[in-house]
């Protein structure tokens, strides 16, 4: 029977899975298989898997559980397998690469933080930060009908938010990757957010991570807001 | 919203708008994640377009009418202003041009996403956002998304072959 894979952990982690239910209408109980060092956390299902919220938010669920005891390796959302034996197989067949992966993120969780800012507060500081763009303005306010205003206005403007989004990025991250084992940037997502990290941050440095993220969560003057997600599984740090 | 660790783990449903931390979080288990060649990977639409979403551009005539736009609608003198938005930017640029028009199909399929993670569902029937106008989400994507997908045969999701 099809499987869907979960994650996967070292053989001593305890796994403890008792009641969690997988993903799919059926909600089939998640159960684990082993194979040499490693488990393999996975659930039957006898569906097409798709992004809907209760999957997704199931998918994650397990991690949390799988978190408590010890760091797993999560998978991307909806990998199957035709069966135990084919998860098995790939276990054993991988199992150096898996084992330095689990090396790699033990005993640390990943947090992420991304960053926006209200835009209408950023067009405004730019404006009164630059005489020649005020001026654009003022120009196209009053009625000036040439094409060009526009478009030399919109120029200098996004260059102005690509640079200050990118200065405030850099901030940030200084102020917040002291506590961590590693670090990436990804792509932001959203069209207000400037900022989309993605801390390894061992399980020790925790409140120092909270501590740090409480001293940038919010700037009301420039309309900044900060949010921290975690303790989540290391997406971001595996193969 | 934050989510910090507090005795426990538990980002997904814990209390406090649970929904949309994990919102905050989906293109993480969407896009991360330990990827597994020999296992298929379901055929989700979702995920390639919250990939393409990504892709944000920036440097378009598009974009830039929009910006000066936004700006001549701030109120200077009051401080009051009209709101200047980005999504509404986005929304306006699928008018104006086959870039435009890819950013902005596929941000109105992200907004999807939004709306499915952050509608009623049984689980979790504690988010009654007032500004929330489209009550009547379903409660996946799939529908949202087709359209994009056929109007964009070059971004279409290479579905793999299952079993």
């Amino acid at each position: 029977m099809t499987v869907y894979v979960y994650a996967i952990t070292s053989r001593d982690h305890p796994c403890r899975l008792d009641g969690t239910t997988g993903v799919g209408a059926r909600a089939a109980p998640v159960r684990v298989l082993a194979a040499g060092e490693l488990r393999a956390v996975v659930s039957d299902i006898d569906e097409e898997i798709r992004p809907r919220r209760r999957d997704v938010a199931a998918h994650q669920a397990v991690q949390d559980r799988l978190m408590a005891d010890g760091t797993p390796l999560p998978l991307q959302f909806g990998y199957t397998a035709p069966d135990d034996a084919s998860v098995r197989h790939t276990l054993e067949e991988h199992a150096q690469t898996y084992r330095a992966a689990l090396d790699r993120v033990e005993g640390c969780a990943e947090y992420n933080v991304k960053a926006s800012r209200e835009q209408e507060r950023l067009l405004r500081e730019i404006l009164d930060d630059s005489p020649e763009a005020r001026r654009l303005n003022d120009a196209i306010v009053a009625g000036s009908q040439d094409p060009r205003l526009p478009l030399e206005l919109g120029r200098m403007v996004a260059a102005e938010v690509e640079l200050r989004h990118a200065s405030a990025a850099s901030d940030l991250v200084r102020a917040l990757v002291g506590p961590a084992r590693e670090h990436v940037l990804h792509q932001p997502v959203g069209s207000e957010d400037f900022l989309n990290l993605s801390l390894l941050v061992p399980r020790d440095e925790e409140a120092a991570l909270v501590k740090a993220h409480a001293a940038v969560a919010r700037d009301d003057d420039k309309g900044v807001s900060v949010r921290l997600s975690g303790p989540l599984p290391p997406y971001s740090f595996v193969p | 919203m934050t989510m910090v660790p507090q005795g426990g783990p538990g980002l997904s449903r814990a209390g406090g708008g649970g929904s949309s931390s994990l919102y905050d979080v989906l293109e993480l288990i969407l896009d991360r994640g330990l990827v597994i060649d020999a296992f298929v990977r379901v055929s989700v639409v979702g995920i390639e377009l919250i990939k393409i979403d990504a892709r944000i551009v920036v440097a378009s005539v598009d974009t830039y009418l929009r910006f000066a736009e936004a700006c001549n609608r701030l109120d200077l003198e009051s401080g009051r202003s009209a709101p200047a938005q980005l999504p509404d930017v986005v929304g306006k640029v699928v008018e104006g041009g086959s870039r435009g028009k890819t950013k902005g199909a596929l941000g109105g399929a992200l907004d999807a996403v939004t709306q499915s993670l952050r509608g009623r569902s049984e689980d979790e029937e504690a988010e009654e956002e007032p500004e929330e106008e489209q009550e009547e989400q379903e409660d996946e994507l799939e529908e949202e998304a087709e359209p994009v997908r056929r109007r964009r045969p070059a971004r279409r999701p290479v579905r793999r072959e299952r079993k």
